[in-house]
């Protein structure tokens, strides 16, 4: 009886989940077999935009860019916010008031954040550089088209950073001190003591840290837009990006659907791949 | 426990009934009536520059016909927003948009109404109205918008530093050179770039291709008659030559940036269009500047200025029959209205007998008396090909032939979806 009262209380949940969230999903898979122009009549094409998809550079570039920019970033994230996580767990003053400060980036909105670092990089440090004389960096990074995609890393992450750090601390925060103090009677140093007691018991946040992430990372859109647009050229195009581009601006929708959709599998895969292989190395205390 | 689980199973439900009509109510709730027995009727326009202007307008309009309410929506990338609305089928009932390839394709849709024989168009130019049709193309029978202000696409220039270094306004290509040049040698910016924004790349390439390209480009394209590698040589080595007089961070720099230093004095050239002024003496009131059309041939009579339809008024396809719909487009292109719109917006109009008397704009006037006039070629190009990115791409790589090879292949990749 009880177990059935849990049940319906699921229903409202999942109605909202399927009306919003798994039925358009679910509209975009079948519109991915058609010719849709986002309005107007439409024919059945079968597999013809899955095999335009695999033969478009424009994605395939697409693809390259947002990997690229999703890898770099996870490490990235991964390695501040565990170092600033550590700090912040260890015994400092202002310790609140220092956690409070660096979990600000994360409330930000990242368009506006974008607009803030884009006056940084067009004004304030060509400006600076001119003034210190160093020539590389006295045009803007954003508009050339080898390093635009280091900018959006540098925004991407700093702004991350603040919510990771939060995982990283709740983690942090249960493990023993009493672990601590008996590798320190053997005789651990502090390098030790974090290679083989904190990171193997924060294993499971790592996991969810890397995956959460990644995913993240690979759906990149806000930054971009404030940032570059995609430019220059396509060098900064992520696959989000191109499929609102194309599909809401280029009308092809039913093509953009199936470039989501390749994605979409893409996605889950390596989400399943990550999870696998991170949750081999946690450990149970 | 029985009452329990009814309970909840009511509440269940309730909660999916009520999101039921809430999204009955987006869709099918009747917006046309509005508080008070009052008709509202949105106005969507996609210039953000025009708000002041339109709500002016709109609050003389309301006060004329007070059973009347337009609600305003100027959303930002308003391209993407309707296209996404009409996803939903949630068209605004009045649109106040620009006349390029998005119109052509919507209009094709049939989600606009037809305006051909009304009165409506009796005082509007007709090249305007060709130029309309061209976009909407020959399988689709009718006039679908109302064409209403429209724009140059030019040459911007200071006077004052142009007078300093004693040149005059240049009338063929190899004069326009040799200014940029004397510009140069002065130690000057002869222009100002602002390519990190994809589509300022486009000023110059739609002057330059719509003098050197062959008539109906487009059209020859799409029948495979001709290719961008054909025909567009001239075009990439013209954008090239330019983009050697720039600054020294020519894709570092963005359009709001960009009318900044043109304002400031940072060059004494700046490519764009007459919507760009307004947003310049913003930020310098006292700047004299002039315009002129961009002298892409070396024979003066063969330079035609870029114009096209920057603002058209057209109404959604049910309002055909719609006494006040009808009565907002009339209102507007009433010749007092028109007058208000171009000169508050440094605009042309496309209404007879309403001229841009602004004295900035000397330089071009001759064109729109006497029809010189060409439209914007880009206009006409697939919306799915996203040539502002390619042209960008173009000019950072500097490779006249790789870059033609991927415009013709990006277009008929965006014609074969």
């Amino acid at each position: 009886m009880k177990s059935r009262a849990y049940l319906l209380m699921t229903i409202p949940a999942i109605a909202l989940f399927f009306i919003f969230h798994t039925y358009p999903a679910l509209q975009g898979i079948f519109y991915s077999f058609t010719n849709w122009r986002g309005y107007g009549d439409f024919d059945y094409v079968g597999f013809k935009n899955y095999i335009n998809v695999l033969r478009d550079d424009r994605a395939l570039s697409a693809y390259l860019f947002t990997f690229k920019f999703a890898i770099v970033s996870t490490i990235l994230v991964n390695v501040f916010s565990l170092t600033v996580a550590i700090g912040l767990n260890s015994k400092i003053k202002f310790r609140k008031t220092l956690r409070a400060i660096y979990f600000l980036p994360n409330i930000l909105s990242i368009v506006i954040v974008g607009f803030i670092f884009n006056f940084i990089f067009t004004h304030f440090i060509p400006n600076f550089a001119e003034d210190l004389g160093i020539n590389a960096l006295t045009q803007n990074i954003l508009g050339n088209p080898d390093l635009a995609w280091v900018g959006v890393v540098i925004v991407a992450v700093w702004q991350a950073v603040a919510f990771n750090t939060i995982l990283y601390l709740a983690g942090l925060i249960t493990i023993s001190d009493d672990l601590y103090e008996a590798a320190s009677i053997d005789g651990a140093g502090i390098w030790h003591k974090f290679w083989r007691i904190t990171f193997p018991l924060i294993a499971p946040f790592f996991t969810i840290n890397m995956v959460l992430a990644m995913k993240n990372f690979l759906m990149v859109f806000d930054h971009i837009v404030a940032l570059t647009g995609g430019g220059p050229g396509q060098s900064t195009e992520s696959i989000s990006l191109l499929i609102y581009r194309g599909g809401f601006q280029g009308g092809e929708f039913a093509y953009q659907s199936a470039n989501a959709v390749v994605y979409f599998i893409v996605i889950v895969a390596i989400s399943v791949f990550q999870i696998r292989v991170l949750q081999r190395r946690e450990v149970e205390m | 426990m029985k009452l329990k689980v009814k309970r909840f199973f009511t509440g269940a439900l309730t909660s999916i009934l009520s999101i039921g009509l809430l999204v009955g109510c987006a869709d099918g709730g009747d917006k046309n009536e509005g508080a008070g027995g009052k008709t509202e009727l949105e106005l969507f326009s996609n210039k953000s520059e025009s708000i002041d202007t339109l709500k002016k307008l709109i609050s003389k309009f309301e006060e004329q016909n007070p059973d009347v309410k337009i609600k305003l929506n100027a959303p930002p990338e308003a391209e993407t927003v309707l296209k996404t609305r009409l996803t939903k089928n949630d068209l605004p009932e009045l649109l106040a948009i620009g006349g390029n390839a998005t119109y052509g394709e919507l209009a094709r849709a049939g989600v606009f109404a037809n305006f051909e024989g009304t009165e409506m168009l009796n005082n509007i130019q007709p090249a305007y109205v060709e130029m309309l049709n061209r976009l909407v193309g020959p399988e689709k029978e009718g006039v679908f918008g109302v064409p209403y202000a429209t724009n140059a696409n030019a040459v911007i220039y200071n006077k004052d530093m142009f007078e300093e270094l004693g040149v005059t306004v240049p009338t063929t290509w190899d004069e326009f050179i040799s200014v940029l040049d004397k510009i140069q040698a002065s130690g000057q910016t002869p222009i100002y770039f602002t390519l990190k924004d994809a589509w300022t790349a486009l000023i110059p390439w739609n002057s330059v291709a719509a003098n050197v390209q062959p008539e109906n480009f487009a059209q020859k394209k799409n029948n495979a008659e001709t290719t961008f590698k054909e025909s567009y040589p001239e075009v990439a080595d013209k954008m090239l030559q330019l983009l050697n007089y720039g600054h020294k961070d020519n894709f570092g720099v963005g359009y709001g940036d960009g009318n900044t230093a043109f304002a400031k004095g940072g060059s004494a050239i700046y490519l764009q269009g007459n919507w760009a002024i307004p947003e310049i003496k913003k930020a310098n009131p006292d700047i004299n500047l002039g315009v002129f059309p961009m002298p892409v041939t070396n024979t003066p009579d063969n330079n035609n200025l870029v114009s096209g339809v920057d603002v058209l008024l057209t109404m959604r396809e049910d309002m055909q029959d719609n006494e006040q719909a009808r009565k907002f487009i009339e209102f507007m292109i009433n010749e007092e209205n028109a007058t208000q719109y171009t000169s508050e917006q440094k605009a042309f109009s496309a209404v007879q007998g309403v001229f841009q008397e602004e004295p900035e704009f000397e330089g071009i006037r001759k064109n729109f008396e006497e029809g010189r006039l060409t439209s914007f070629p880009d206009h006409y190009y697939p919306a799915g090909m996203g040539a502002e990115n390619l042209i960008q791409d173009f000019l950072l790589k500097k490779d006249a032939g790789k870059f033609l090879d991927k415009m013709d292949q990006e277009w008929n990749k965006a014609i074969n979806r």
